[in-house]
């Protein structure tokens, strides 16, 4: 009743539901495209392009910048952890409370200030600028497209997986990628379907960042921004209400989201482990077993004893229908065990009878290392943890958490192009307002959300990242409004396509502003430059799209690598060059090489010491905090050490004339 | 010559005073700093004292139904943060003149607004 497996999912309404929104959603951008497309008509092109002519509005300037900073990681990544680890995930984003007013209050309004003195259109520009000196410019530029090529085949990637999560338990969408020719298929090292939703993902975003720029990317952002509020506030009291249903007729005296911590306190970790799948009777045909399918060990008189859901897709061949080693996961709570079995009867008797007769054995699972056997790791912290025997979130952990999102936030160059492109001061205040109370009504929200699918869903840490779309439609189609689905499903898909847009267009100013035209050719006409701008922007997409076609491995952490890299290189100088008269370039050039530098080396020495991608944490702490730290301190010696800056540069940027 | 020099720079300190943008912002800059600051100072060490180490989860207070820790150590500090980023906006922040850049001069002359 309270759960639908990946079959059922395939099978409801709601499929057809999630194809016309994400149609009229693509068609919806193209709509925003066109009329972009026009501006740039009627103004002067780069500064229109790339910055929207420094005109943005409260609402544009506010949900581009909340959009762009709520990446994919928010609405899949951010409920998986949610649901793998349980209330800690609070503390885990509780930075967030100070994220609007430290990203966009600490820089803003001397940033924009700054990019108006000097003409700036992007990051290196102003620092090129404000110090007047090419090779700062440069080696931004450099350190620019370094980190966010990386992370554009990255977020390719993750569109690409988001898309097929949505779209992958669609009938009319498997028969497509079934009919794809065998030369299409040979194009990617990874599946059909993954190449598919990348191809779609990726032509739709590069053709409307591409044909509409700047102001394309923001209105999108503003139509994204406005589906996830309205998703998540949607989702709120029906996950409340549905999950203290669902618990049912518990001896407690509590109700509400208080029944629901209660249940969750009473909860148990699963166990990861492999099983031998077969089935009894003959076949007639070859049978494929989903993934997330519910499967029973039996007990020798016949009766169910272990519960287990599959976490790939497997085939009982005709002729010898069994699976050795599937990987499974056995879910342990008694209430969860009930529910499941529940939901078992309900779905898979009426949807898949032929896999009723489906049995586990030589089941062999593992524990988790922290919060195993130890009911309430659900509610208190650090939280369980399959591998981490400090669990979830220590206290190191918890406090560069509360550092990397406010502060290294303030640091991202994306951020900060969005910084120099409000109208004035009161639209900065106003959207420092709005933001904040924006992220109010996400973030927290969230967690409860999906807290309470713990409950509605159990055992979906077999496929994590799919806890998104499931629980929006087992939340719609539990009210009978199965076409919901498809508005609230489009939010981790709006999520990730208005970060990739925002790191294209960056990646193309660099090339075509940052070097093309302040170092090859100054004098190059308007015209020109507009055909290198969409010549660039659609050739960096491209390139993107076929890095994600071989994606390299450890993609998640290349993502987290580049996000702390740019703050760790960037954070310091600007900072430096927009408060402090003193600083020079020789300063602040040190201060970026050494935060660049100095997280470089954490992410080596753990290397070095074998830990493959995973960085060498300095008394436990993330390589942001170490990065950071190293580039304010190298950067203040290094100025103090050097000769003071040009006086007329100093007056230009932090004096004004006495009037009279 | 240094005398020049020095004369020099004493009438362009007549001539120029600090730009009140940049003093403004600075002095914002340092208010937002303190305020992620205290949030951290609250909401970090109230999670680890009541939060962690929890003998008996069965008999865990709640608060409008969530963990009290939870409440107390993110939700209470989360609106708080709230209201002082209202005040912030409203009553602290000054506006200040950005200027024109190039770019934008000919988008002025046609009286239009961007957005």
């Amino acid at each position: 009743m309270f759960q639908s497996t990946p079959t059922l999912l395939a099978q409801g309404g709601s499929g057809n539901a999630v194809l016309i929104t994400f149609l009229i959603y693509i068609i919806a951008v193209f709509v925003i495209a066109g009329l972009s497309n026009k501006l740039l008509q009627s103004r002067n092109f780069l500064s229109e392009y790339f910055l929207g002519s420094r005109g943005l509005g409260v609402w544009a300037f506010a949900l581009t910048l909340a959009a762009t900073s709520s990446s994919g990681g928010s609405f899949m990544g951010f409920p998986s952890k949610i649901y793998s680890h349980g209330w800690i995930l609070a503390l885990w984003i509780g930075s967030y409370m100070v994220v609007p007013i430290c990203v966009m209050g600490l820089l803003g309004k001397r940033i924009n200030q700054v990019a108006r003195t000097s003409g700036a259109i992007t990051i290196p520009d102003v620092l090129r600028d404000r110090f007047n000196n090419v090779s700062f410019g440069l080696i931004s530029v450099a350190l620019i497209i370094f980190f966010m090529t990386f992370n554009l085949v990255a977020q390719f990637k993750a569109g690409s997986e988001i898309l097929r999560t949505l779209l992958g338990p669609i009938d009319a969408f498997n028969s497509m990628v079934d009919s794809m020719p065998d030369w299409f298929s040979s194009l990617s090292s990874q599946t059909s379907d993954y190449l598919f939703c990348l191809v779609v993902f990726g032509i739709a975003v590069i053709v409307y960042t591409t044909y509409g720029g700047f102001h394309a990317v923001v209105w999108t952002d503003v139509m994204q921004g406005i589906v996830m509020v309205v998703g998540v506030l949607i989702m709120l009291p029906l996950a409340i209400n549905q999950a203290t249903s669902a618990i049912g007729d518990k001896d407690s005296e509590k109700t509400g989201m208080a029944l629901v911590t209660e249940e969750m306190s009473e909860m148990l970790p699963p166990r990861f482990g492999t099983a031998t799948l077969s089935i009894s009777s003959p076949l007639t045909q070859s049978t494929a077993i989903p993934p997330g399918t519910w499967i029973w060990s039996k007990l020798e008189d016949g009766t169910n004893s272990r519960l287990f859901k599959t976490r790939k897709r497997y085939v009982l061949e005709k002729d010898s229908p069994k699976v050795e080693q599937a990987e499974v996961l056995e879910i342990i709570s008694a209430a969860d065990i009930k529910r499941a079995s529940e939901s078992l009867i309900a779905s898979q008797n009426s949807n898949s009878p032929h896999l009723m007769g489906i049995v586990a054995t030589d089941a062999i699972t593992e524990k988790y290392v922290y919060g195993a056997d130890k009911p309430g790791a659900y509610v208190t912290a650090p939280g369980p943890h399959r591998t981490s025997p400090d669990g979830f979130l220590p206290l190191s952990l918890a406090i560069s958490f509360f550092f990397m999102w406010a502060i290294s936030g303030s640091g991202q160059p994306s951020n900060m192009v969005r910084l120099m492109a409000f109208k004035d001061t009161v639209t900065l205040r106003r959207s420092i307002f709005t933001v904040a109370l924006y992220y109010s009504a996400i973030y927290f929200p969230l967690v409860i959300i999906f807290c309470c699918a713990r409950i509605l869903v159990p055992g979906m840490e077999s496929e994590p990242d799919r806890i998104m779309p499931q629980i929006a439609v087992v939340l719609t189609e539990n009210i009978g409004m199965g076409w919901l689905a498809g508005l609230l499903i489009a939010a981790p898909f709006a999520a990730v396509m208005s970060t990739v847009d925002s790191f294209l267009l960056m990646i193309s100013s660099a090339l075509v502003r940052d070097i093309y035209q302040r170092n090859i050719n100054e004098a190059a006409t308007e015209a020109k430059i507009k055909k290198l701008s969409y010549f660039f922007t659609l050739i960096v997409g491209l390139g993107a799209l076929v890095g994600a076609m071989y994606p390299p491995e450890f993609l998640q952490d290349i993502i987290v690598y580049t996000g702390s890299g740019l703050a760790a290189a960037f954070l310091a100088p600007v900072v430096y060059a927009l408060y402090w008269p003193r600083s020079n370039y020789q300063g602040c050039i040190a201060a970026m090489l050494g935060g660049f530098g100095t997280h470089l080396a954490m992410y080596f020495v753990g290397f070095i010491n074998g830990d493959g991608f995973s960085p060498y944490r300095l008394m436990g702490t993330d390589p942001i905090i170490v990065g950071l730290v190293a580039s304010f301190v190298i950067g203040f010696v290094m100025t103090l050490g050097t000769p003071p800056p040009d006086e007329r540069v100093v007056r230009k940027y932090f004096y004004k004339k006495v009037e009279g | 010559m240094d005398s020049d020099q020095g004369q020099v720079q004493r009438e362009d300190a007549q001539q120029y005073e600090l730009d009140p943008t940049f003093v403004n912002s600075r002095r914002e800059a340092i208010v937002v700093f303190f305020c992620w600051f205290v949030a951290m100072c609250w909401a970090v060490p109230y999670c680890y004292f009541n939060g962690y180490n929890i003998t008996n989860p069965a008999d865990m207070p709640t608060t409008f139904g969530c963990p009290s820790w939870i409440i107390w150590g993110i939700a209470a500090p989360w609106i708080a943060a709230d209201l002082f980023t209202t005040w912030f906006c409203f009553c602290f922040m000054k506006d200040d003149e950005l200027g024109i850049a190039g770019d934008e001069e000919h988008l002025m002359a046609n009286g239009e607004d961007v957005e």
